[in-house]
């Protein structure tokens, strides 16, 4: 019954003690808690007005910009392999070129996805005015 | 009246009927003026919606996943009844709120597959039969890899790397080494998410290979852990309620990979093979041994209508679904058990070239007794693809056509006219299947003694 507590609650702020309690080896690699994510979790308590405020934080980044570290990695995976094509170290740097090429092709979809800025608004607020639709 | 059709249209999904049915007019259209009574329909709607979704505990409640549109079948003529009537219904789920601490329990599906094998489309495939669109997590890390959707919350395990970027090549692994994988943290995140628990998740970022400050993850009604080790650690394989695995055969790999990546600058054929084969060894040692636990395994293959195609336009596509598995009974064509080949282009249906044949029938797999269900060519037309579904048995769908409604609704999506978009639609069938049995067994005691 105990487990319930924290998502049940509904209000739960992440602890900096119960973050670092969930997590082992990695823990170490991370900065504290940001406000960010200490946010979060009340975000469905809140109200709409503090969610946009959120949601202005950052934008992903754009396809070009990952574009660019695509063909950056190619280079250094065809410069890597030249001395030893089966080290494992030709392998990372083919992989990195995998990794980057996933999220480039991501990047365009989702760039492709959100190009309505009136869909993308109503998604957040479909109770104004703008976002009503009606059948005939 | 299109309004009652949407409901019922909107069948498929889970709690939410309602707040699926706003998002489903307004794709039909947007004006300025209106009739009165939809206004307040509309209101009505929304308002109810609102409650509903900051209930937390709502989410582990109920066979939610029946919607009220048996209701609304019988009632064409009053969508004011329809609405009140999910009024009535969302107050028992409320009711049943208080009881829900007992029985938590989030059902985990893994997915497994190599990066760019089409997990993102199934991901979407699959949420969309559950109901709603699944979204990044609102106003957090915009770099975020999970997505949430009402009931269910998709996280993807390479937030699990242990070694980011910078130190995979320091040591000379790739992300597919499980050396570069926290399975430890995995299995404790995932488990407390089963057991209701809400964790802080780290986050990888495949932009910048580092990890992000964590994220906070509530544990949702249905868990799907996807990546390329979902089924690698025995703890972890454990949690796991069903699991699938995406076998892209390493001709199909290749040419979707073209796809994907011709356009990019720097790439060419030779750097996508490069790619490929130097993580191969990797791949076949790490990724591809976890098939032999999924399941349910989509393999996808070059076709054989057309001889030596090598394009990967046509494919051959099996989904091979293991017997005894609770609560999953496989799909079958015609008649459970029997070897089937079927061509259904002929007098009743006209195909285009180079035409459909499906077979279906039991099989071995890793010593496994399974049914195999295959599909080879590819829909060119709406009538091939509802003839071909009038006639899958053990399909899970809530009403006829839903296999159909849900391939045309994602229309967009790869592998919409063939066997993967099919066959991924079917999966998602299953396990919506698979969950509401779950929470109806799990619910039958204390609604037994709840009983008004």
């Amino acid at each position: 019954m105990s487990s319930m507590a924290s998502p049940l609650s509904g209000i739960h702020l992440p602890s900096a003690a119960s973050a670092a309690g969930t997590k082992s080896s990695p823990a170490t690699v991370f900065t504290p808690v940001t406000q960010r994510s200490l946010l979060s979790p009340t975000r469905s308590l809140i109200s709409k007005r503090t969610i946009r405020l959120m949601a202005v934080y950052s934008a992903p980044t754009s396809p070009e910009g990952i574009s660019d570290k695509v063909s950056e990695s190619i280079k250094k995976a065809e410069e890597t392999c030249e001395g030893d094509p089966k080290s494992g170290e030709c392998a990372a740097a083919w992989d990195e070129v995998e990794e980057l090429s996933a999220a480039a092709s991501h990047a365009r979809d989702r760039a492709k996805s959100n190009s309505d800025p009136l869909e993308n608004y109503c998604k957040d607020n479909p109770e104004t005015k703008e976002c009503r639709t009606y059948e005939d | 009246m299109e309004t009652i059709e949407n409901i019922e249209s909107s069948a498929p999904c889970l709690n939410s009927t309602l707040h699926f049915c706003i998002s489903d007019t307004r794709d039909k259209r947007r004006r300025g003026e209106q009739k009165q009574n939809q206004i307040s329909s509309f209101s009505l709607s929304s308002s109810i919606n609102k409650p509903l979704k900051m209930a937390v505990c709502t989410a582990y409640t109920s066979p939610s996943l029946h919607s009220p549109y048996p209701i609304s079948n019988s009632s064409k003529s009053h969508h004011h009844f329809i609405l009140s009537t999910s009024c009535r219904s969302n107050r028992r789920r409320v009711r049943g709120e208080i009881s829900c601490s007992s029985e938590t329990n989030t059902v985990v599906i893994g997915l497994a597959a190599d990066s760019g094998c089409g997990k993102s489309t199934f991901m979407r495939r699959l949420t969309s039969v559950f109901g709603g669109a699944a979204e990044p997590p609102k106003g957090g890390n915009p770099d975020s890899n999970t997505l949430i959707s009402d009931t269910t919350t998709v996280i993807c395990l390479d937030d699990y790397h242990s070694l980011d970027r910078t130190g995979r090549k320091e040591k000379g692994v790739t992300a597919l080494d499980p050396r570069a994988n926290d399975f430890d943290l995995m299995y404790q995140q995932v488990k407390a998410l089963k057991e209701g628990k809400a964790v802080e998740k780290p986050i990888y970022n495949h932009v910048s290979g580092l990890l992000d400050p964590p994220e906070l993850i509530k544990p949702p009604k249905i868990l799907v852990i996807e990546g390329l080790h979902p089924m690698y650690d025995a703890r972890v394989r454990d949690l796991l309620d069903f699991s699938i695995y995406l076998d892209i055969s390493n001709e199909v790999k290749f040419a979707w990979k073209i796809q994907r990546d011709m356009a990019e600058r720097g790439h060419s054929l030779e750097s996508i093979k490069a790619s490929i084969e130097a993580r191969k060894p990797d791949f076949d040692a790490y990724i591809d041994t976890q098939k032999q636990y999924a399941d349910c395994v989509i393999e996808v293959l070059p076709t054989q209508l057309i001889p030596d195609d090598n394009e990967g336009k046509v494919l051959r596509v099996k989904l091979v679904m293991k017997e005894g598995v609770k609560y999953f009974s496989p799909v079958y064509l015609f008649d459970e058990g029997s070897t089937i080949s079927w061509i259904p282009c002929g007098r009743k249906l006209t195909c285009s070239y180079p035409g459909i044949n499906f077979f279906y029938g039991p099989d071995s797999y890793f010593d496994h007794e399974v049914s195999v269900l295959e599909m080879d060519g590819q829909f060119d037309r709406l009538d091939e693809l509802i003839y071909v579904e009038s006639h899958l048995s053990s399909l899970s769908t809530k009403f006829y056509g839903e296999v159909t409604q849900q391939m045309l609704k994602h229309s967009d999506f790869p592998g919409s006219n063939n066997g993967t978009g099919l066959f991924q639609t079917i999966v998602g069938l299953k396990i919506r299947d698979l969950f509401e049995q779950i929470i109806t067994e799990k619910s039958a005691t204390p609604a037994e003694v709840s009983k008004v």
